[in-house]
């Protein structure tokens, strides 16, 4: 039993937490507001890269740290604290993790060590139209052809497809659910963009009989759903603790603000309506704080997480919806005013919240586990 | 980070399992039933002494003062497990008083109490909530005035649960009118309820469970009764409340109730067909435990691991009451939600069915922890304070 960080886990802590201290500030964030400019800070991802932190849960060989997933999901929660315009979770995470771990020793070597440097971008494709569970993918089917593969279809919400070397895609086959790593340049993609609530570069990917080569086959038919609901997990495992990183800041903008404001002579935290209302919000973030660790850590020791990846996710859906109107409500007007930081805390606890499935979907999910047997307590 | 038990944390859950399982006969299970799960009965004075006799009392306390020296992490296990068998264990006695009194006592307490404590021969229930003082207890009225080598005792206390079958009450007593603040004048004693100004009239509660209202008249004790030094009761008093708070939520409980009813749901069958566990509705509610019970795990886990480390946190510890104690009680909703009209037939009806009359039981009882050992209002008045640094109302 160990609730602590190792001495490494806090050097990775702290270096990203200095780096994301010194180069996101409302100032940088204000640039890409409404797509003013792209959400993306090359600057801070050169940053990230030269500290080591792009490859935090790379393997030596390929020129990374070598650490493993609680380190990554540490920098994970850190970017979440400042909300930094860098695609951690799509690009380590969704895509270099899968490939870390189930990619030939040839798509390792071809894709890792720019991954590393920050010269490759990679990402994920993992949303369709009202299906949310990759495993399992509905609108994207491929054929075997030429030893590798035709796909077709459309997915949605896909980060930085634009940028992307490789985008990780599924599709279901005759024989099951393959996993492909798709140019978003190669002929029959289109990507179109979509504008969210967040502001980040997000695109509808439209497939059309698009070849992809035997090179680029992650899993075959045989094990393509184990590897997507790995991929799965572990990206809904990131939001979670994204969402830690988020919350816990938003709460303690808010309680700062309180200490500060000033109404019938008095600071607003001194009324114990308000800062009961901001203790729910410690209480909730200490919530999701644990089960967002527990889940990371289950899967960073290679452990079965289903159970614990679902109800962390039923946390950051709840924590982050709770915690985003009490904050607002909390600032009293100043929260929603857009030269005041808070409000872009609230797209992104909002981005957390529904991304690969809410609350009720988690729920709902979990509760056909019970149903089955699989989810006694232990 | 690892959320998981040493192998030895293990072997120590094992042997408190097997161990408990022994204890709790057929016999002595229907008299804490009937008991209302708060004990005194004779067969639960004989399975104490036992307890004393195989050194499972005392198992937090220092080797040094009669214990078994286990840490916050292995007194949770105990805790967890006592909780799971579902003996009423005397935790005011054993652990929050016996402590403190091992520590801070007298010659005459160290020679006479503390052993039997040990022993499982000494209860002790807790004096201090009087009709006009609760959450703002410094304001307590009952007074000892000295009276030449001995101190006369005058007051009333209220909900002086277990007072009823306990040798004495650990009792905060005014000793100082004039004190600058009201905490500086209050000091501890052991008053024993075989005084003949002593006396008791039972109070009963909502969840069928007795509590007292105690009262003192003239009683007369020497300095052998004082605990700890003059005017200096208060710090003994926040030192107990931190220890209770400590088995006030664990998780053990309500996973091995969750697990019974989804088992139940699995075997129930609808008169339609088709099985209850299947329904969507009831799927949620199971889900909403499910995911709640996980978190009430956690927040535990890490509070005792933050006392093995000598780092609890005081907004952790304050996060972790008001969290479980909140939770418990929604468990008990949605898991009698499950279990439709039978959630409110008693135990003592003979249709009765087993978790659903457990929950009868302990969703009338579930309120009492979200005012009692330290009410949530004030819990979160320190999470505000501790956890988030919100200035707080000067009172």
């Amino acid at each position: 039993m160990n609730f602590g960080f190792s001495e490494e886990q806090r050097d990775v802590q702290n270096l990203a937490r200095q780096i994301f201290t010194d180069l996101v500030s409302p100032e940088t964030l204000k640039a890409s507001d409404d797509y003013a400019a792209e959400r993306f800070d090359e600057a801070l991802w050169g940053k990230l890269a030269e500290a080591g932190l792009l490859g935090v849960a790379i393997d030596e060989a390929y020129g990374g740290m070598g650490f493993g997933f609680m380190e990554l999901g540490l920098l994970v929660e850190e970017v979440g604290r400042s909300i930094a315009p860098a695609p951690v979770i799509p690009a380590l995470v969704s895509g270099a993790l899968p490939i870390q771990k189930f990619g030939s020793d040839e798509q390792k070597q071809r894709l890792l060590p720019g991954v590393v440097s920050g010269k490759t971008l990679l990402t994920a494709a993992l949303m369709e139209k009202f299906n949310e569970n990759p495993a399992s993918p509905k609108l994207t089917s491929a054929v075997a052809k030429d030893g590798g593969y035709s796909v077709s279809g459309t997915k949605l919400c896909v980060p930085f497809a634009h940028r992307a070397e490789r985008m990780i895609v599924s599709a279901k086959t005759e024989g099951g659910v393959v996993v492909l790593l798709v140019d978003p340049k190669a002929q029959g993609v289109t990507l179109n963009e979509m504008k969210v609530t967040t502001f980040e570069p997000q695109y509808e990917v439209v497939l059309k009989d698009v070849a992809v080569a035997a090179d680029d086959v992650l899993a075959q038919a045989d094990e393509g759903a184990s590897v997507m609901q790995w991929l799965a997990e572990c990206t809904t495992a990131a939001l979670c603790t994204h969402q830690v990183g988020v919350t816990d800041c938003a709460m303690r903008m808010t309680a700062s603000y309180t200490a500060e404001r000033k109404q019938f002579g008095v600071p607003i935290a001194t009324f114990q309506a308000v800062g009961h209302r901001a203790a729910n919000c410690f209480i909730d973030v200490e919530c999701l704080r644990l089960n967002a660790y527990q889940a990371v850590s289950r899967l960073a020791n290679g452990l079965s997480a289903t159970n614990e990846v679902q109800i962390a996710k039923i946390w950051a859906g709840d924590v982050g919806h709770r915690v985003s109107y009490a904050s607002q409500h909390l600032h009293g007007g100043m929260g929603i005013d857009r030269d005041y930081p808070l409000w872009r805390y609230c797209t992104w606890m909002r981005h957390n919240e529904m991304m690969l499935g809410s609350s009720a979907k988690n729920l709902a999910a979990l509760g056909k586990r019970v149903a089955a047997g699989e989810a006694y307590c232990q | 980070m690892k959320v998981e038990f040493t192998p030895e944390q293990e072997a120590l859950r094992t042997e408190l399992r097997a161990y408990f399982n022994e204890l709790m006969t057929p016999e002595l299970r229907i008299e804490c039933d009937r008991d209302m799960g708060e004990g005194g009965g004779p067969l639960w004075r004989e399975a104490l002494l036992k307890m004393g006799r195989d050194g499972w009392i005392g198992v937090g306390w220092p080797k040094e003062l009669g214990g078994r020296g286990m840490s916050p992490i292995e007194q949770f296990i105990f805790v967890e497990e006592i909780m799971r068998a579902g003996y009423p264990f005397p935790f005011l006695t054993t652990e929050s008083v016996g402590p403190q009194l091992a520590e801070h006592g007298n010659e005459w307490q160290k020679a006479n109490i503390v052993p039997k404590i040990l022993t499982g021969e000494c209860l002790i229930a807790i004096g201090y909530s009087e009709p006009g003082a609760g959450t703002d207890l410094a304001r307590l009225k009952t007074t000892a005035v000295k009276e030449g080598d001995e101190w006369v005792i005058n007051g009333q206390k209220m909900w002086t649960s277990l007072a009823h079958f306990c040798d004495y009450v650990w009792l905060a007593c005014r000793t100082d009118q004039n004190a600058e603040k009201p905490h500086r004048g209050i000091s501890m004693f052991l008053v024993p309820t075989s005084d003949p100004g002593w006396s008791s009239t039972p109070v009963v509660t909502l969840g069928g469970v007795r509590t007292n209202a105690t009262y003192y008249d003239n009683i007369r004790v020497t300095d052998d009764a004082l605990v700890g030094e003059l005017n200096k009761g208060w710090k003994l008093i926040t030192g107990q409340l931190n220890r209770e708070r400590l088995s006030l939520v664990n998780c053990g409980p309500t996973q091995q109730l969750f697990n019974g009813v989804v088992k139940w749901a699995e075997e129930t069958e609808l008169p339609e067909g088709g099985r209850l566990i299947d329904q969507p509705w009831v799927q949620m509610n199971l889900a909403k435990v499910r995911a709640g019970v996980e978190a009430l795990k956690l927040v535990c886990y890490k509070q005792a691991w933050a006392m093995t480390e000598g780092t609890l946190d005081m907004a952790d510890a304050s996060a972790a009451k008001v969290y479980g104690s909140e939770f418990f009680i929604e468990v008990y909703r949605a898991l009698g939600e499950v279990m439709e009209q039978m959630s409110l037939v008693s135990e003592h009806s003979p249709n009765a069915e087993q978790h659903a009359s457990r929950v009868e039981r302990l969703y009338r009882t579930a309120s009492i922890i979200t005012f009692g050992g330290g009410t949530n209002e004030i819990q979160r008045d320190i999470i505000s304070a501790a956890g988030l640094w919100m200035p707080r109302a000067t009172r």
